[in-house]
């Protein structure tokens, strides 16, 4: 009853659009077709900034509009997309990446080398927030383009990955509120804090969706849940306290991630202050046996089970799964007693019997800081706040508005998430020359030879060639940025994103999603079927 | 029997033992500062041990071990209800304390310090009034860099409008009345007519005002940590108490709101319960009764 009635309302729709936009096309078939045709999606949150690659859209999960030069397959492996191939120049300085020429966007110009050229073009010079300043230039040429870097860099192949392209003649102000691509989707209606409507791109070149017509609703967590409770919608992303509750007629789907979250220490001694005149380091983090024991006591195991509902991973780094992952990172933990050991060897003991250590006079104590508004930050900050107080560390819980963190997060300990599908997040966070820029290494943290593996990967000539120095920046026997080495950060957990999904659709094979609950999930939207 | 009713209707003793009103006053207003004085003292000597996380207690119900249940973090629900009420009743008794006295000066000032002096306090009330509190609130807990200091402020300095204004028409009233005005003709000045004729009048309507704003500020002060300009989420606070709990109303956890929102209401209840019967007792008009 409830799939005619949507049946009926969408082909409605449809026949508003069809008559509207193009006159003449083939109105649907029956109610039951377009009803077949047709999924409502409650998963993500609305884009700020709109449907624009040039402005960030399509960062985590798909760009739909648009389409890629290369994309990632289900085992994440690089494929191509809309090129035939690339090549890098023995120097590192050169990537060639010959197009596809039968890919066109959706108002049927046909997609060339220029509009490669001008969406490069355009990312690099307006205050994007992609970051392409090792771009010298882009040349166009007949079926290929040519990028131009000041120094190699093997994760530039993810600015490949990632970035959508956009026409040159169909570009304006506009643009990322009618986005026009050559993605598997075109573009129908935009109700800015309602819905975004859009249709199969008849013009894709390549394997067309299943789905004629998609319908996201910006809905948030609770109320995606009443409206799967509703039977509104077919697929709901919802948060892991709504999980214990069945939802008739939908089931729920648990999917991997690299979604984390993490405690971020200051790492140097309190004193110096950033350009802004915000104070910088903190004297108890700056030891290392202290954030090593808080690595060390904390279970993560018990914060999966407690708070995520056992629908997550314990995290040791920033990257658990992923090709760069070094899985030597992984280190005993939920142990109150070594940690204890650890402190006491280092000389931290409790000489004052008030249950927290201290040495030469300083209390084993900071602040941790979290976002007020999210609350599986707010939890995870008070269950390892109580965790480390077994090993006699006290961490006083803080919340506060982001405003405010940012004034805060380079001399006290935050509670941040990360993850992505482009190991220079990784860079980002542990490289000595992003201390203290944006959100990165909030801490300032730097060690000579993270830096240098990194910048080994960085000067790699291929993605594989680079996974073995990404790893070895994380562990390489001596010293590394994860827990067994400089242990900058205690990350926690890995946060599964869960769905409802409507029993009858079967939405293929889900790849490990990146931080960001909701857009990933269209990543594979092409093997997206009803079930017989 | 009509003249049973009649006694009945006078208040008399009709066989069945009854308290004159004083008595049921005393009783009452006792009672009501009992509970209080449960709360607040409640609060001092629970200690921080049920505002523990311990993730193996989550989401329970409300059993002998936890009177109220848990939360989703396994804190009990009995201290974070007592901690929360004393808390809010300290910012509420304080922000509504302060909002008054604000009042009382501003309203006398403007009834005795001449023409200009009420031209001055009647517009800052009026655009006091014309600005709706919370945006005032937030504004200045935002300026005060917020937490409690700011939230503290912030009640003070916005709720002290309305009764400035009926404080001030009740003491213009009482300017031309034949005792001032034989008071003025003998050459007291200004501050003593204030204090020693005007004051005294206004007494009940300040308790009144007082026990008005109360409930509103300790609403308000929840609004304002809702909005994350007040104290740290994971504070027990009555109003992070109830907004959190709303998230878990369809999840069936009813204890989450129900015993925080009827230990609010019972506390707003009893205050209102005091000033109503103090009332009573002060005013001329019915102290006799």
């Amino acid at each position: 009853m409830r799939r005619s009635v949507l049946g009926f309302i969408s082909a409605l729709l449809l026949v508003t659009i069809a008559t509207g936009c193009a006159e003449g096309r083939d109105e649907p078939g029956s109610e039951e077709q377009a009803a077949q045709d047709g999924l409502v999606l409650a998963v993500g949150s609305e884009p700020e900034t709109g449907f624009d690659p040039v402005k960030g859209w399509g960062r985590y999960g798909s760009p739909l509009f648009q389409s890629t030069l290369l994309k990632r397959d289900d085992q994440l492996k690089i494929v191509n997309d809309l090129a035939t191939g690339y090549k890098v120049s023995g120097d590192g300085l050169t990537w060639t990446v010959k197009l596809r020429g039968d890919a066109v966007f959706s108002d049927g110009e046909k997609l060339t080398s220029d509009d490669v050229k001008f969406t490069f073009d355009t990312a690099a010079s307006g205050g994007s927030s992609i970051d392409l300043t090792n771009l010298e230039s882009v040349e166009a040429a007949e079926g290929q383009v040519k990028f131009k870097l000041k120094k190699p860099q093997s994760t530039f192949v993810y600015h490949l990955i990632t970035t959508g392209i956009v026409p040159e003649h169909a570009y304006s102000d506009g643009y990322a509120e009618h986005p026009v691509g050559s993605g598997p989707y075109t573009f129908v209606q935009w109700d800015k804090g309602q819905q975004l409507i859009v249709q199969a791109n008849p013009n894709y070149y390549g394997d067309k969706p299943s789905f004629k017509r998609l319908t996201f609703l910006f809905l948030q967590e609770d109320a995606a849940f009443a409206a799967a409770k509703a039977g509104s919608v077919d697929v709901a992303y919802i948060p892991s306290t709504f999980s214990s509750q069945a939802v008739k007629g939908m089931r729920l789907e648990d999917i991997k991630t690299v979604d984390n979250r993490g405690i971020a220490f200051p790492y140097v001694k309190a004193g110096a202050k950033t350009d802004e005149g915000y104070p910088i380091g903190n004297d108890v983090t700056a030891d290392e046996t202290i954030r090593k024991a808080i690595n060390t006591v904390i279970d993560r195991q018990r914060l999966v089970d407690g708070i995520l509902e056992g629908y997550g991973s314990p995290a040791y780094t920033a990257v658990d799964g992923l090709p760069w992952w070094n899985e030597q990172s992984v280190i005993e933990d939920g142990d109150a007693a070594a940690a204890k050991q650890m402190l006491a060897d280092a000389g931290w003991k409790d000489t004052n019997n008030d249950g927290i250590v201290d040495k030469g006079g300083l209390e084993a104590v900071f602040t941790l800081l979290y976002p007020s508004g999210d609350m599986t930050r707010q939890a995870l900050a008070l269950a390892a706040s109580e965790m480390v107080q077994a090993a006699g560390i006290r961490m006083n819980v803080e919340g506060k508005s982001w405003d405010e963190i940012e004034k805060l997060m380079h001399s006290n300990a935050v509670l941040l998430g990360w993850g992505s599908h482009d190991p220079l997040e990784m860079y980002n966070l542990y490289s000595s020359i992003y201390g203290g820029v944006d959100y990165y290494n909030t801490g300032f943290y730097a060690n000579e030879s993270v830096d240098k593996w990194m910048d080994k990967a960085l000067d790699a000539r291929s993605e594989q060639q680079s996974l073995e120095f990404w790893k070895k920046a994380q562990w390489d026997g001596q010293t590394g940025l994860s827990a067994k080495g400089d242990a900058p950060w205690a990350w926690l957990v890995n946060i599964d994103h869960l769905y409802l999904v409507n029993d009858k659709l079967d939405i293929g094979e889900q790849r490990i999603q990146p931080h960001g609950h909701g857009w990933p999930i269209t990543d594979n939207i092409e093997d997206w079927a009803w079930r017989e | 029997m009509i003249r049973r009713h009649m006694l009945q209707a006078a208040g008399m003793n009709t066989g069945i033992p009854r308290w004159n009103g004083r008595i049921r006053t005393a009783i009452s207003v006792s009672g009501a500062i009992a509970l209080l004085a449960v709360i607040m003292l409640g609060s001092r000597l629970m200690g921080s041990e049920g505002l523990a996380v311990s993730l193996e207690e989550r989401n329970m119900a409300p059993s002998p071990a936890h009177l109220f249940g848990t939360d989703w973090l396994g804190r009990d629900m009995l201290s974070r209800t007592v901690k929360g009420l004393a808390l809010s009743i300290q910012v509420g008794l304080l922000g509504a304390a302060c909002s008054t006295l604000i009042a009382a000066v501003m309203g006398l000032a403007a009834a005795t310090l001449g023409r200009a002096a009420d031209r001055c306090i009647s517009w800052l009330i009026d655009v006091s009034l014309s600005v709706p509190h919370l945006v005032m609130l937030i504004l200045i807990a935002f300026v005060c860099g917020g937490g409690m200091k700011g939230v503290a402020i912030g009640i003070m300095l916005t709720h002290w409008p309305s009764l400035a204004r009926v404080v001030r028409a009740e003491a213009l009233q009482l300017m031309s009345a034949d005792f001032v005005l034989v008071s003025r003709k003998l050459g007291r000045s200004r501050m003593w007519i204030a204090s020693r004729h005007l004051a005294p009048h206004i007494g009940p309507q300040l308790l009144v005002g007082f026990l008005m704003l109360f409930p509103h500020a300790v609403l308000h002060e929840a609004a304002i940590t809702f909005l994350g300009l007040g104290m740290s989420p994971h504070q027990p606070a009555i109003g992070i108490i109830l907004s959190e709990s709303m998230r878990y109303l369809s999840t069936g956890m009813w204890w989450l709101a129900v015993f925080p929102g009827a230990g609010l209401l019972l506390a707003v209840w009893a205050f209102d319960r005091i000033g109503g019967h103090l009332r009573r007792l002060t005013d001329p008009g019915s102290v006799r009764l």
